[in-house]
């Protein structure tokens, strides 16, 4: 119930939601709440973020990208484009001389601007949250034309994210300890950044583990990603700390920490970069994140005595 | 009208020893008295009431002791003397300088340690093989190794202590620079600037105990010279070439003075980070209250600048708990509302 | 005024041997040689930008001479142990700032030399520093910060500090800069004190010729160098003061008093 319920909801309430099946002659709203026209759908696509790449591809027109940012590294074939630069400084020059009809960036990039007096057609697209997810493919699959293509992607990668999360939800908590209807699921807290930063239940993260039937220390009205007083931490005492590899080794030096559970019992999750990324920014690989938090929320959870974890040694 | 005898005028001019002495003690004692206040209020504040905290000492548990004694008394304690070395810093930077507006943070000190803790993430991060050394340190050795390699570059720079105009002017420029240096390394890496403006912006959240041991005993090292060097201070304020003539060694007492300011500035930023306006204030508050003399200075601006930054990590924990501000904002809008008081009273005063 | 006494062969506290000094590529000094006696009241004149503020600072020691040596009390000054010298010899700048000290303070700081470090305020201290006020007038405002007196106040203060140090060589630079001419009178009397009645070696640079003509010997530089140095009468006999400056002041006595006068054109018959 809850989180995972809510999210659910608000997805299927998406997916009831009209709209032409396709580009040409069109007009699209972007996040940016502007009008944009396709007089046919664009074959030269440039992508300035890295979860509009992996759309792009996963809807099967990776063919149609002439060039990434940086940081796309997914799948392997985009690795060989040219790159237009990092999130912040785009090359303006490569871009515009590359002539492509579409170029898909994130809302908060300042050389939109420059970009479209240039006459280079920009769509902004935002990802914040687990319903952005689903919006944005069917938004990208309506504009390359592949409307279809993006409703089965969507409904497909929902029912994966929604079938892990609730067996890994059960699992926990027929296992926890006490057992049986009335025992809690293992409370969990997810440090973003030093600082410390947490993610909330109304962060991208939180989402997810909210899927997964974990309880997340940090409360709804702290905010996405509040700076917590390190006393929090140690007052919720949390089962399961996600955490970088690199910080993981140290917690016990922060004060007081060395009382809390988890890292008294070593249960602490961490990631290998690429993992990471489809955890924090919501992607159409969403699906390989959420596998990868359940097999390691289901390794540390603590367990009623005698019980073995699925797949653990 | 009767002659009076020069010693009889001498008497009534001039306060004796144990006046001023008195009105020292004084100031002493309220300090003290703040900085006990400040310290109690830690403890009932955090994630917790104040009801609560309160219940928590008449009948402690396990984890509530784990709280008071663990994480909140070594925070404050630790605040304290950060915000006291930031305050002696302070008053040896306006005293050097002879500038009012002189702060610790002068001579390149900030933006070395940016650079060190930068170059610290780096390391954590990509574990590129020549940077290891970098991420054994942690972000609090390599902040401090930054910070005196700033310095080191600056004096470089201006060729020697004797010049305190080229030593500013240095000082600006390895800034700059480092600060250049600081960006285009984490342009390769953007994602690691959440974390550098966590160090930029200070946090007292993770002190522990050996923390505030360390800050303690850098805190004492640095006093001791300071305070016997104060005298000097003083003459310096009647000119180099005064100061010259009265006995004074001048490089002897610039060369000292800076590393005195220098260690105790890259101990406190290596602990908390980069946390402004205590060093500049904190004088200020002292001259304005007690007096101008820097062998009062010199131990009322430690003091002034303890009870600045432990009030100002009060602030921080209480006002949105249980979540927290970075305690260099509030001390910059502490400060800033301190400044822009001085310039209303001035201009008032015409 | 009396005429100076018949002074024996004077013990010269402060000399110096060809001294060369200059900034840069400017040389202001070149190849003075100089005997300063104690008990007497020296006062360096001469045109502005001919060097007197640079003799001074290079016979203090502020500023290292190309070529030449210097000596205090018979030993190079070079040799003396910075305390040493510091007690030995006091010295006053021309222009300096506000502090925000109080004036007790900054006179207190003449005794660094004596006190050291720790400034335990000795008796002896106290006494100084109560001497040198009073000589100078500036008890009444002992108490009061530097900033908020006027520039008058604040020279005696400065004054003060120099006296306090008590050194048997008291270097002057512009002494009466800043004071109303009672005032002026009453450094003049101070200084005269202090050489005659203390014992004490006093250089003065003055840039207002009366009150330098009050002194007992001259040094004259001019804008070739040295031009003489010797006693007042002396200057007068050798013409010293028209060369120094362009024959353009002339020097009367008058009651006793030496004054000066620029050297005007005779006014044209008929007018």
């Amino acid at each position: 119930m809850g989180a995972g319920a809510c999210g659910l909801m608000a997805v299927t309430a998406l997916c009831a939601a009209p709209g032409p099946t396709h580009a040409e002659g069109s007009v699209i709203r972007d996040d940016l709440g502007r009008d944009i026209a396709f007089s046919r759908s664009p074959q030269r696509v440039i992508t300035l973020l890295p979860s509009a790449t992996e759309t792009v591809c996963a809807l099967g027109a990776c063919d149609r990208l002439v060039a990434t940012d940086r940081y796309s590294g997914w799948p392997a074939q985009v690795r060989t484009l040219p790159k237009t630069g990092g999130l912040v400084d785009p090359a303006i020059e490569l871009i515009v001389g590359l002539r492509p009809d579409l170029v898909l960036a994130s809302r908060s990039q300042r050389s939109l601007d420059r970009l479209r007096e240039l006459g280079v057609p920009v769509f902004a697209l935002n990802s914040d949250r687990y319903a952005d997810i689903g919006r944005t493919l069917r938004t990208v699959g309506r504009i390359l034309g592949l409307p279809a293509r993006a409703e089965e992607l969507a409904r497909s990668i929902d029912g994966d994210v929604r079938r892990i999360g609730g067996e890994e939800a059960a699992r926990l908590r027929s296992d926890s300890p006490g057992g049986g209807a009335a025992s809690a699921p293992p409370s969990v807290y997810f440090e973003v950044d030093r600082g410390p930063y947490a993610a909330g239940p109304l962060s991208f993260i939180g989402e997810l583990l909210g899927f997964l039937g974990a309880r997340n220390i940090v409360t709804p009205d702290l905010g996405a990603f509040p700076q917590l007083n390190p006393e929090y931490v140690v007052r919720h005492n949390p089962d399961v700390i996600f955490i970088s590899a690199a910080e993981g080794s140290h917690l016990a030096q922060r004060p007081g920490w060395d009382t809390i559970r988890a890292v008294r019992e070593g249960r602490l999750c961490s990631f290998a970069a690429d993992t990471i990324d489809t955890i924090v920014r919501p992607g159409p690989r969403v699906a390989e994140g959420m596998r990868a938090l359940a097999e390691c929320l289901d390794r540390q959870a603590p367990r009623a005595a005698g019980v073995q974890a699925a797949g653990a040694t | 009208m009767s002659v009076q005898s020069p010693n009889v005028i001498f008497a009534k001019a001039v306060p004796d020893a144990a006046e001023s002495s008195h009105r020292l003690a004084v100031w002493l004692v309220c300090c003290v008295a703040l900085t006990v206040l400040l310290t109690c209020c830690s403890l009932g504040v955090g994630t917790s009431s104040f009801g609560t905290s309160w219940h928590w000492l008449l009948s402690p548990d396990a984890q509530s002791s784990v709280v008071l004694w663990e994480i909140r008394l070594p925070r404050t304690i630790g605040a304290w003397f950060a915000g006291a070395l930031l305050g002696l810093g302070g008053a040896i930077a306006q005293g050097l300088f002879r500038n009012p507006l002189a702060e610790p943070f002068l001579l390149g000190t900030a933006s070395g340690a940016a650079l060190g803790v930068a170059v610290s993430l780096i390391a954590i991060d990509s574990s590129v093989g020549e940077l290891a050394w970098a991420g054994k340190l942690g972000m609090t050795g390599t902040a401090f190794i930054g910070s005196c390699a700033a310095i080191a570059l600056t004096i470089t720079l201006s060729r020697g202590v004797l010049q305190t105009s080229s030593l500013l002017l240095a000082g600006i420029v390895v800034t700059f620079v480092l600060g250049a240096i600081t960006q285009l390394a984490l342009l390769a890496k953007p994602e690691l600037w959440r974390d550098m403006q966590t160090f930029l912006l200070g946090s007292t959240a993770l002190l522990s105990w050996s923390s505030a041991a360390l800050l303690g005993g850098v805190f004492f090292v640095c006093l001791i010279p300071a305070a016997l060097l104060s005298r000097g201070l003083d003459a310096l304020t009647l000119g180099e070439d005064t100061a010259q003539t009265l006995g004074l060694s001048l490089p002897f007492v610039r060369l000292t003075l800076l590393g005195v300011l220098s260690f105790g500035t890259a101990a406190v930023v290596g602990q908390v980070g980069i946390v402004g306006f205590v060093g500049l204030i904190a004088p200020h508050l002292v001259r304005e209250t007690l007096s101008v003399n820097h062998r009062q200075l010199l131990i009322g601006a430690p003091l002034c600048g303890g009870a600045l930054l432990q009030a100002a990590d009060l602030l921080s924990r209480w006002l949105v708990s249980p979540a927290e501000y970075p305690v260099g904002a509030v001390t910059a809008c502490i400060g800033g509302s301190y400044l822009v008081l001085l310039l209303w009273r001035r201009s008032r005063n015409g | 005024m009396a005429e100076a006494l018949p002074v024996p062969e004077p013990f010269s506290a402060l000399s110096c041997r060809q001294l060369t000094v200059g900034y840069g590529p400017r040389t202001v000094l070149d190849g003075v040689s100089l005997d300063i006696a104690t008990g007497h009241w020296t006062a360096v004149v001469g045109p502005n930008g001919c060097g007197k503020s640079t003799l001074l600072r290079a016979l203090t020691g502020l500023v290292t001479p190309r070529s030449g040596s210097i000596q205090l009390h018979g030993r190079d000054l070079s040799a003396w142990p910075r305390r040493e010298r510091a007690r030995r010899l006091a010295w006053l700048a021309q222009a300096t700032g506000a502090t925000d000290l109080t004036a007790l303070e900054v006179v207190g700081l003449g005794r660094f030399a004596h006190s050291g470090w720790l400034m335990s305020r000795k008796a002896e201290d106290d006494a100084a520093v109560r001497r040198a006020m009073l000589a100078t007038g500036s008890l009444a405002w002992a108490q009061r910060r530097l900033s908020s007196l006027s520039g008058g106040e604040r020279q005696r203060v400065y004054l003060a500090r120099a006296l306090a140090v008590e050194a048997r060589v008291l270097l002057l630079d512009e002494p009466t800069a800043h004071l109303d001419p009672p005032h002026q009178e009453d450094v003049v009397r101070l200084l005269r004190s202090q050489s005659h009645g203390c014992g004490v070696c006093v250089v003065s640079a003055i840039h207002d010729l009366s009150l330098a003509l009050a002194a007992d010997r001259l040094i004259v530089l001019g804008r070739e160098g040295l031009v003489g140095h010797g006693t007042v009468r002396q200057a007068l006999a050798g013409d010293w003061l028209s060369a120094a400056f362009d024959t353009r002041v002339e020097v009367i006595e008058h009651e006793g008093t030496l004054l000066w006068r620029p050297a005007l054109e005779p006014e044209r018959a008929g007018r």
